[in-house]
């Protein structure tokens, strides 16, 4: 009780009200992975069941339209669905509302592979390999598919 | 009237049951507010309480306002512009862009309603009622970015059917400063907000809010300057606001005034010992930095090790952060990179706070040439990005990038690969820039764009590295580290002017230094040479 306490009392001097407490101090991830909608969406997606992984994520987007993550895993989805175009066009907002989201660039770069534009995956890894001055994976991995494609 | 009678009392219970425990941390409410006049058809005898309670919810005491508005209404249950209160404190801090919590959304909800079933005496109350209400309509199902913009509609809307009415005109500004979006650099709802209120601060130089809200106002580099009246003139008008005593160093820091930084702070960790352990951490970082900016490391090093012996019993990342960011600032501004090799690490639940120990070592160890040590705490620091990128916190995940480009560029410029080193450092810098810095730190450990034209030099490219100081004092101002840094590029690129302005302004600046800084001394010697 003394401790929750003295979160709601710290709370209160910096200005943050009680029951949000470190609210704009706080190490917190970004809403929509507090959002039951989006917890639902990944587990779908880890299951497989992508409809159903759309329709989550969706509802989750609409409270908070402008997360990257949220659009790069609809665009995931609706890719193994093989609804491409919709695919891309997350992937896109992904990509517009963070540049340097990692992940977007790698999907729709294996997702461009999909539909034989190599061209534009490549624009992709070039992305990448700015982003990544330091190793990451996506940079390798949409590289090595791109190998493996023209092989 | 006897129905009115009825469904006030039955809203008084529901209201009774509005106010929370956190009722007993820093609720008291008491000492000076400032003034405000904001007339009601309550009872008269309240009406003093209803300034007093309106003062509160200017100066963002959330639960001593939450409170005061829940007793209000207690006393006077046919007071229903009570509830406005109430439901607008519930809204959390307009300028968070978090907006409320769900719970609070209910409560404030519930109260709202309760409020329009017993229907204000005045239209201008049910107007006050009804605007606020914009916000939380259908909330459950709308981003904070659109609740924000029904609420500033509403105020505005509200503010123009009452133009004598000068709280709505000030209620008006601060929900347009509410709407001002981090991606627009013009700060057009800042300024639009700064317009309205800067005639009411000379009207009323003792309103908590119209103080408070020019101070957000100017929360950002390029304006921050204007903010200075308010934010000397607010700790003055509510010093029994705990947050008042704070906030007006969050523009002395964007200015470099740190006497006045330090003044504040240490006005509000003498608060935070009241109980508010983690606020005093806050409090304590801010004055490190400001004490260190003015040489004053004997001060610098006190208020840390008092800070040090307050013991939190909290895992919040505002005092694990300040914990872990004072000893490394102290170490790395003044250049002691054998001290900031020596840190001792922790892990703590918040990973970036973690990395700050990691990044200083790492940035120790390069400096003194200990490329292998430097590698170490690189990995250190790579596996508290991997955190923080699991965790989807995105915008410390960026920090601790600049961090990691900041080590991987002094690692390679210490190898010897000089050209990689500045692109790894000019990446740093460039993402650092993009990414604002956060309410929870008075500054970066140390600003990259510095660091960028500390290797320039040493790789004696001093013209550039001139360039790079000077880019950094836009948004980092007054900096001692900057100014000397500036003063020794100046002066190898054979600029005596220009170098002499600097050493000159280093002088200037750690006027009150105790003298332990090497620079300083070598500033005096070069100016008396002149």
């Amino acid at each position: 009780m003394r401790g929750t306490l003295t979160v709601l009392a710290a709370a209160c001097f910096l200005g943050l009200p009680p029951s949000a407490a470190g609210d704009g101090y706080e190490s917190k991830p970004e809403l929509a992975a507090r959002d039951p909608d989006y917890a639902a969406g990944k587990k779908a997606i880890e299951e497989k069941r992508w409809e159903e992984a759309i329709e989550h994520l969706g509802k989750a987007a609409v409270r908070d339209p402008d997360n990257p993550d949220l659009q790069n895993w609809i665009g995931y989805s609706n890719r193994k669905l093989a609804k491409y175009d919709l695919a891309f066009k997350h992937y896109k907002r992904a990509i517009e509302l963070d540049p340097r989201h990692r992940g977007a660039h790698e999907y729709i770069g294996e997702t461009y592979l999909l539909v034989g534009d190599v061209a534009s995956a490549e624009k992709h890894l070039a992305a990448l390999r700015e982003i990544c001055l330091l190793p990451c994976e996506e940079r390798d991995d949409l590289e090595r598919a791109i190998n493996a494609y023209k092989k | 009237m006897k129905k009115h009678a009825l469904l006030a009392l039955a809203s008084c219970m529901a209201f009774a049951t509005f106010a929370t425990l956190a009722h007993e941390g820093n609720e008291s409410g008491r000492g000076k507010l400032g003034t405000v006049k904001f007339a009601t058809s309550c009872d008269p005898k309240l009406q003093a309480d209803f300034e007093r309670a309106v003062a509160m919810l200017h100066s963002f005491w959330w639960s001593a306002a939450e409170k005061a508005f829940d007793d209000l209404f207690a006393k006077d249950p046919t007071c229903a512009i009570a509830a406005w209160g109430y439901a607008s404190i519930l809204m959390g801090n307009p300028l968070g862009g978090v907006g409320s919590a769900p719970a609070d959304a209910k409560k404030a909800q519930a109260a709202l309603e309760k409020a329009r079933m017993i229907g204000a005496r005045t239209d201008r109350e049910n107007d006050y009622i009804a605007a606020v209400s914009a916000y939380y309509e259908n909330w459950e199902n709308k981003p904070e970015k659109e609740r924000q913009l029904a609420r500033s509609k509403a105020y505005e809307a509200l503010a123009a059917k009452y133009p004598a009415d000068d709280e709505a005109q000030i209620f008006n500004a601060l929900y347009i400063a509410g709407t001002q979006s981090q991606a627009d650099q013009t700060f057009a709802a800042y300024l639009k907000a700064a317009g309205i209120l800067e005639p009411y601060f000379k009207k009323y130089p003792d309103h908590p809010g119209v103080a408070h809200y020019l101070i957000h106002s100017y929360d950002a580099p390029p304006i921050a300057e204007k903010g200075l009246a308010a934010a000397r003139a607010y700790a003055g008008i509510a010093p029994s606001a705990p947050h008042a005593l704070h906030m007006p160093s969050h523009i002395f820091t964007r200015v470099g005034a740190w006497e006045e930084s330090a003044a504040t702070n240490l006005r509000s960790i003498e608060v935070a010992k009241a109980g508010e352990i983690d606020e005093g951490y806050h409090g304590a970082d801010y004055a490190v930095y400001a004490y260190l900016q003015l040489g004053r490391d004997g001060d610098a090093r006190r208020t840390m090790q008092e800070a040090m012996t307050m013991k939190s019993k909290t895992t919040r990342a505002v005092w694990l952060y300040a914990y872990a960011a004072m000893p490394a600032r102290f170490a790395i501004e003044r250049g002691d990179w054998w001290e900031a090799m020596a840190l001792p690490v922790s892990t703590t639940a918040a990973p970036f706070t973690d990395a700050l120990t990691y990044y200083a070592r790492a940035l120790g160890a390069v400096r003194t040439g200990d490329v292998a040590a430097a590698e170490k705490e690189a990995a250190g620091l790579a596996e508290m990005h991997k955190k923080l990128e699991e965790a989807k916190n995105r915008y410390w995940a960026t920090e601790v990038e600049v961090q990691r480009l900041t080590i991987a560029g002094w690692i390679a410029h210490k190898k010897g690969d000089t050209e990689e080193g500045l692109k790894l450092m000019r990446a740093a810098a460039d993402l650092e820039d993009k990414n604002e810095k956060h309410i929870v730190t008075p500054g970066r450990i140390v600003p990259a764009r510095e660091l960028l034209g500390e290797m320039l030099f040493e790789q004696k490219q001093p013209a550039a590295a001139l360039k790079e100081f000077e880019a950094s004092q836009i948004r980092e101002p007054n900096r001692f580290r900057n100014y000397w840094d500036s003063a020794r590029a100046a002066e190898a690129m054979g600029d005596r002017a220009k170098a002499t302005a600097y050493y000159q302004k280093l002088v200037t600046l750690a006027a009150k230094s105790d003298g332990s800084r090497h620079e300083l001394v070598l500033a005096k010697m070069a100016l008396t040479q002149r």
